[in-house]
């Protein structure tokens, strides 16, 4: 939409902080921004469209490939719905390791969003900390599954791999040494004072407001609401989940909660070595014809798939909504303007945990 | 908070002298546990193409004659293959090989099995026959219908039969979709169902 503005102040598609390019427009009257316009575009690939005709052992790298920081999920929840339309059921060990490969994973794009923001704030040791650390979370991941990204270890019926006795144990010792190092990071960002002077109070997004513009995942429960799509999976539950909530609704709310979400991961990883119970990791069975709606939690927030399959599962349609599509809207809305910096506009945007490759797929 | 004397105490030992003055980066070995471009082991490849089937990228898997008679072996382009381990799981004869996939399926009696299945649309279906005559197991079932281009043979896997392409023994199937490959407009159209299953151990 056209609008005459006084300054506009471009923060283009290049530039140095954005992981993937995107452009927002700000309105700013001197140093203040009255209005943000997000512009995006950049990396349209059309995934969705590829993905119609094929079956599942072939959509699934692709659904993979959206996003790579947060693969597994994807893979996660696409292997659900498409076992959601053919009944097929997951065995118990199997559904572990699922939430296990799904843990490791939220661990490291929590690392790298983080880390992202810490470079906003031109805090680049801290940040470089973040990455030396998720390096050993990408380690346990390759003992795991075989690749540090996208990888593919959820398949209909079960898990690929059985992990063995050597496998848990060194996941076990490396979770003490992240929670280790991470108690360390958290101390140094939650009591720096450049640090809170440059994140409290910045990017403030109420609870009204975050319920208007449907935000979803870290940056929803910073504002105050309890809502995570993990309390309604049953592994989840069995292995006791409760969400984490803060009230303060600004930056500095947004990358404590991720902070804390890592090392309740590590909790969860723990609960789960040491109560994997015996049994099989593959259940069998083949996908059908169906047409379902189901829903997961990405580290970025709630992910969505609408599938319609044929006789022989093979996709007819397919709709994916990614958490950043409404949580991009939501930090254009509320959490730029108001500003009293354009300095403030990156750190907003970036605490939003902004991912266009799954934006626009 | 650390203060100042606890890093003066841990820079003055010996094991901090060592690595500041004597360690260098860590040599760039790639782990024996990743899941790497497969290479080909010198079993015998029986050329049944199941990898080719499972492969989710395109063009990232051939499996082709040698020079040596009668040999064939598969060759992966590495520009298109995304190391996704499925080839390596489901050879019957273990011909390609990488990371930890072999170990692992042994260690848990893990595979995954194939189902063909072969729709017609009858709406579409102009019954041309091209699809029953390109066929290659039909070819061996009933050399006529190759030959002639007409069969009368129920065990062939299909066959026109009342004008539109009826499919009589759809478990003969190997799944090669030739028959997708011929059809002029789409109408006969084969599903490779893959299911991943691991052995039940005997109760």
């Amino acid at each position: 939409m056209k609008k005459t503005v006084d300054v506009a102040i471009p923060l283009g598609p290049v530039h140095p902080i954005f992981k993937e390019p995107c452009r927002i427009k700000c309105e700013t009257f001197g140093e203040q921004i009255l209005a943000a316009e997000v512009e995006l575009g950049y990396m349209k690939k059309g995934i969705e469209r590829i993905m119609v005709g094929r079956p599942w052992q072939e959509v699934m790298f692709l659904a993979e490939r959206i996003c790579g920081i947060c693969s597994v999920i994807h893979n996660f929840v696409f292997i659900e719905t498409m076992e959601k339309i053919s009944g097929v059921s997951v065995p118990d060990r199997a559904a572990y390791l699922r939430v296990l490969a799904n843990e490791l994973d939220r661990m490291q794009s929590h690392l790298i969003a983080n880390f992202s923001y810490c470079y906003t704030i031109e805090h680049e040791t801290l940040g470089m900390y973040l990455l030396n650390i998720r390096e050993t979370v990408m380690d346990m991941l390759e003992y795991l599954t075989g690749a540090r990204v996208t990888c593919a270890y959820i398949v209909p019926g079960g898990v690929r791999f059985d992990p063995d006795e050597e496998d848990l144990s060194r996941i076990m010792k490396a979770m003490d040494k992240v929670e280790e190092e991470m108690l360390r990071y958290i101390r140094m960002f939650e009591h720096g004072p450049l640090i809170g002077l440059r994140s409290k109070g910045i990017g403030i997004m109420t609870a009204e407001q975050a319920e208007l513009v449907h935000a979803v995942g870290p940056t929803l429960r910073a504002s105050g609401i309890p809502s995570d799509c993990r309390s309604e999976h049953p592994t989840y539950q069995m292995l006791g989940f409760t969400p984490i909530v803060r009230t303060e609704c600004d930056n500095f709310a947004r990358i404590m909660i991720r902070f804390d979400e890592i090392l309740q991961s590590i909790d969860i990883i723990r609960t789960i070595i040491k109560t994997l119970p015996e049994g099989k990791i593959r259940g069998g069975g083949t996908i059908g014809r169906g047409q379902t709606t189901h829903r997961g939690e990405a580290p970025r927030g709630e992910l969505t798939y609408r599938i319609k399959s044929d006789t022989h599962g093979r996709i007819q349609e397919i709709a994916i909504q990614t958490p950043s599509i409404m949580n991009i809207e939501a930090c254009a809305r509320y959490m730029i303007p108001g500003g009293t910096s354009v300095a403030d506009v990156t750190s907003a945007y970036i605490s939003s945990d902004p991912c266009i490759a799954c934006t626009e797929r | 908070m650390r203060s100042i004397l606890s890093y003066v105490k841990h820079m003055a030992s010996v094991e901090w002298i060592k690595t500041f003055f004597f360690a260098k980066t860590a040599p760039l070995i790639t782990p024996s546990h990743f899941r790497e471009f497969p290479h080909v082991t010198d079993k015998e490849c029986t050329h049944c193409f199941q990898c080719m089937m499972i492969c989710p990228a395109p063009g990232a898997i051939e499996v082709i004659r040698t020079e040596k008679p009668g040999e064939w072996k598969p060759v992966i382009h590495l520009g298109h293959c995304i190391r996704c381990g499925l080839c390596v799981e489901i050879c019957p004869e273990l011909v390609l090989d990488s990371g930890r996939v072999h170990t692992k399926n042994a260690q848990d009696g893990t595979y995954m099995q194939f189902q063909f299945h072969i729709t017609v649309n009858p709406v579409i279906c102009m019954g041309c026959g091209i699809c029953s005559v390109a066929c290659p197991v039909n070819k061996e079932i009933d050399p006529q219908l190759a030959a002639k281009g007409t069969s009368t043979s129920d065990e062939v896997i299909m066959r026109v039969y009342k004008g539109i392409n009826t499919v009589f023994h759809e478990e003969k199937c190997t799944g090669c979709k030739t028959c997708e490959e011929q059809c002029p407009n789409r109408s006969v159209m084969v599903a490779r169902v893959l299911e991943p299953l691991q052995i039940t151990e005997e109760p």
